[in-house]
């Protein structure tokens, strides 16, 4: 198939790559950008491992046609934070716990922080709806859920 | 007391920054030179002969390096599980599996795999290899799996499908205990194929060199026990093997102890043909398919007892659905009964049990390994003595549980219990007071909450081999770096170990850096299963680190002209007892030949350097056991209208022994908790008449999401173990084995009826809850 030209903003760069049209967008963040913090855990849009924040919305990567990208702002779990600066649920994550095998962490802070960027003070329901999409299978959620209360808190400052 | 400084303290992970910033390497992440991508043929059928099968037009395909089929691989025996490495004597480890066949077993059994340029040229390839296929009779359920006309789906010598040894455990005289018995209760009871659905899936990338070296990057929970798999089944020696991980694993729960499924020798296989590095990573659907899953199958209880409330008696029988290769179907049934008759002093005990080859997915090592099967069914039968007698089912529990030094069936003592504190806590916890009047007259929900407890193992012997090594290493600046074979699958053991061996040597956690996870650059461990890592491999950490501290006091005794049980060493320094820390000022290897009161351990390190010497400590250890015990206090609503189950509330009380970081037990706890939770209530692998598996993907299995978790409070219970470091036991399993007994019985405590099939599905409660009326 005929490759086509994806330009986007990804983590802050406006960014230009040639895509086969039925590439998904997590095959080109993983595959070809290298952004290996996105994890692919289904393919079917079912565990959230893949979830990146497409402008404003939380979405599972595995779901996007790659070209859908076209003209939007993508941030990835690269994008919200370095170890000299780190997003308050990354700090949170760490601190409360709510890191395990850390596979669907990545996936797990993104939704989160759409939910912040647009509810920057959530209760605990509309927590747990913000990451139902999200599976989990090494933390019973109990420590997510009290690291994205604890970052909303700290939000408030 | 020793006071402590780093065990026992919730110390942020090793491991959180490189997760939280997506920086953590994975198996599926690796991306190489060269490298080719594998897709697998699987079959379509749940028994049959290949009888031809035709890879030409497949290898014409451009892209394609190379089709792998039972033609051209190693046709050596192997089992995937470790348990053909760590099999105890006099036992034998059954050895069924090829990397491919020219039977199939099961439907998605391995037929042919491809490596090629990308993951959507080998998928095309699949569809070109032409396989003709003699369909023969299958079968799918243990009981009928042992019938006389039933189809042979292995050689065995212990009975028809039996793979391994029939186990029995005899103890006292169960016919005249229950004799004696007052009353009994007897059911037999049903377990569904749950899967382990851990986050990331099955994955390897193999690499063979020209001279024939093999290194593969997988998931594999036992690196050292994956390498003598692979250097078994492709007839080449140990040492010219590596396996590790790339360092991190996204989760495990017992579905990769051994190979990955078949990741590894598929993608080695594909590496020696091609010359290239192979990556193999399962499809989620593949994953659910063809890697090992719980054993499903029936247990039988028999219970008896006094009208005191003292048990006279217990029988308890185990078959168990094996699947289509053994991987760890010997060892299951055994824990399965060794552990259901460890909970509770009963003079009287028998089991008997093993499990039965079918024409399914093979059952292996899954969280609780045996264990949850069996408290399902015994703790509903304990509920039901209760009910008998009218006692409440904490006094009768408390009446019978086994203590310190009581006498049991396992080769290694009871030493240390915390389970009445444990079931205490959990109760109050939920109000268990509340139980027994919580529905209101008219409403269509009703309430209920109920108690399940257990025990579990913090190593595998005596089920398995079980040995530990590690390795300390202090480098010139005092800092160390800690070799431990065993890798980190999500459980900590990057942050426990480091803790352990910084407290026990009297250094700063930021001192130590650890090596795992690696066959290359570690010493041998049995890996990461079994609720054994931070107890056994702690246990070699701590001898390691107390021979480092030895050896750097010794020295340090000749420096400071002081015996060395004369010095105390915390936080990097050595100092003459009794010495305050703000006296210890204005060290330095210049002034070493000035009479000196205390050394910190980075001038001494290089002080050493600059003698020729090096402080190097090793731990080799064979650790003993421990039980954990734990207590769970469920809460629940059933709607009567739907026959939906909610559970309202989880409430678990473990006694770890010591939590050597409390935050990452109660992770372990609450995890645990969630994972019982869905194999109550929701998840289930079914399969059609052809033994086709219906639920495979993440959706159609229920994996319960965080909309659905109840209230879950984990609670530390420590009664410091003797044998343990520090007195720690094992967790890591723990959480799952009491929570489906503890959910049946509030779902009982809510309706008065006993369901003794999981999971509890709407359409199940609402069909007894219909018959009830």
């Amino acid at each position: 198939m005929d490759l086509m030209k994806l330009s986007f903003m990804l983590n802050g760069e406006a960014t230009e790559i040639m895509v086969d049209p039925s590439d998904m967008l997590v095959d080109i963040l993983r595959e070809r950008l290298l952004l290996t913090g996105t994890k692919k855990g289904c393919g079917k849009g079912e565990c959230g491992a893949c979830t990146v924040i497409m402008d404003g919305a939380a979405v599972n990567s595995c779901m996007i046609p790659a070209m859908k990208a076209m003209g939007t702002t993508v941030q990835t779990i690269e994008g919200i934070g370095n170890p000299n600066q780190l997003h308050p649920l990354q700090e949170s994550f760490m601190d409360e716990g709510a890191i395990q095998c850390g596979f669907c962490t990545p996936g797990m802070i993104m939704s989160a922080k759409a939910l912040l960027d647009s509810t920057p003070h959530p209760d605990g329901a509309q927590i747990k709806e913000a990451i139902a999409g999200n599976i989990c299978r090494c933390t019973g959620y109990v420590k997510i859920e009290k690291a994205i209360l604890s970052a909303s808190e700290k939000l408030k400052g | 007391m020793q006071t402590l400084n780093i065990v026992g303290k919730s110390v942020r992970r090793a491991d959180a920054l490189e997760k939280a910033t997506g920086a953590a390497m994975f198996s599926t992440d690796l991306n190489m030179p060269g490298m080719l991508y594998a897709k697998t043929l699987r079959s379509p059928h749940a028994h049959a002969r290949i009888t031809n099968i035709d890879t030409a037009e497949a290898e014409k395909l451009p892209g394609v390096k190379a089709v792998a089929t039972w033609k051209n691989t190693p046709r050596i025996l192997f089992n995937t599980s470790a348990t053909m490495t760590f099999t105890v004597p006099n036992q034998e480890p059954v050895l069924d599996q090829y990397i491919f066949d020219n039977v199939v077993r099961y439907v998605g059994d391995e037929v042919a795999a491809v490596a090629a340029v990308s993951e959507r040229v080998a998928e095309e390839a699949l569809k070109l290899i032409k396989v003709e296929y003699e369909i023969l009779p299958a079968v799918f359920d243990p009981l009928e799996a042992m019938e006389e006309g039933a189809p042979d789906i292995h050689p065995c010598p212990a009975g028809k499908n039996i793979p391994g040894e029939i186990i029995k455990i005899p103890m006292g005289d169960v016919e005249k205990g229950f004799a004696e018995s007052d009353v009994i209760y007897e059911s037999r009871f049903t377990l569904p194929i749950q899967k382990q659905a851990q986050m990331e899936t099955q994955a390897a990338v193999a690499q063979v060199s020209p001279d024939g070296n093999i290194t593969v990057w997988s998931t594999t929970q036992t690196p050292h026990p994956s390498r003598m798999i692979l250097a078994t089944a492709f007839g080449v020696s140990q040492s010219k093997v590596r396996v590790l991980n790339p360092p991190y694993v996204g989760g495990g729960f017992g579905v990769r102890i051994g190979l990955s499924a078949k990741a590894e020798p598929i993608a080695v296989a594909l590496s020696k043909l091609t010359g290239k590095p192979v990556k193999v990573v399962y499809s989620r659907e593949e994953d659910f398919i063809a890697s090992d899953t719980r054993h499903a199958g029936y247990v039988w209880v028999k219970l008896g007892a006094k009208k005191d409330g003292a048990f006279q008696a217990m029988e308890l029988k185990g078959i168990l659905n094996g699947g289509a290769y053994c991987s760890f179907s010997c060892e299951t049934p055994g824990v399965l009964g060794a552990m259901g008759l460890g909970v509770y002093r009963i003079p009287n005990v028998s089991y008997y049990g093993h499990s039965v080859y079918t024409n399914i997915t093979p059952a292996g090592a899954m969280r609780g390994f045996g264990n949850p099967q069996a408290m399902f069914a015994i703790e509903q039968a304990v509920d039901d003595i209760a009910a008998q007698l009218g006692m409440d089912p904490i006094e009768l529990r408390n009446q019978n549980i086994m203590r310190v030094g009581d006498p049991w069936i396992l080769p290694y003592p009871c030493s240390s219990t915390g389970l009445e504190e444990c079931m205490h806590k959990a109760a109050e916890e939920v109000g268990w007071q509340r139980r027994g009047s919580m529905n209101e007259t008219g409403s269509s929900i009703l309430r209920g909450i109920g108690i399940g407890v257990g025990t579990h193992v913090s190593n595998a012997w005596p089920f398995c081999v079980d040995y530990d090594n590690a390795y300390i290493t202090v480098h010139q600046d005092g800092s160390v770096m800690l070799a431990t074979g065993v890798p980190d699958i999500g459980t900590g053991t990057t942050t426990t170990l480091p803790q352990l061996a910084a407290e026990t040597i009297g250094i700063p956690l930021d001192q130590v850096a650890i090596t795992f996870g690696d066959t290359l650059t570690t010493p041998f461990d049995i890996g990461s299963h079994a609720s054994r890592t931070l107890y056994a491999a702690g246990t070699a950490v701590v001898a390691a680190a107390n021979d480092v501290r030895r050896q750097i006091l010794e020295y340090a005794g000749d420096l400071l002209k002081t015996a060395p049980d004369h010095l105390e060493f915390a936080n990097g320094l050595i100092k003459k007892r009794g010495l305050r820390d703000s006296e210890c000022v204005g060290s330095g290897v210049c002034q070493l030949n000035e009479a000196q009161n205390f050394i910190t351990m980075k001038d001494l390190a290089y002080h050493a350097h600059l003698r020729n010497k090096q402080f190097i400590g090793v731990g080799r250890i064979t650790p003993p056991n421990a039980p954990p015990w734990h207590a769970h206090v469920a809460e629940v609503e059933v709607d009567t209208e739907t026959g939906m189950v909610t559970v309202v509330k989880v409430a678990a009380a473990h006694d770890v022994g010591k939590a050597i970081n409390p935050m990452i037990v109660e992770g372990q706890i609450e995890g645990g908790v969630l994972m019982g939770v869905g194999y109550s209530i929701s998840e289930e692998i079914k399969r059609d008449a052809k033994g086709k598996p219906l639920h495979v993907s993440m959706h159609k299995y229920l994996l319960p999401t965080a909309a659905d978790a109840p209230e879950i409070k984990a609670i530390i219970v420590e009664t410091h173990d003797p044998t343990g470091p520090f007195g720690a036991k094992g967790v890591g399993e723990c959480g799952m084995v009491p929570t489906p007994a503890a959910i049946a019985n509030a779902v009982y405590d809510a309706t008065g009826i006993r369901f003794t099939e999981l999971p509890l599905t709407p359409e199940r409660v609402l069909k007894k809850l219909q018959e009830k009326k």
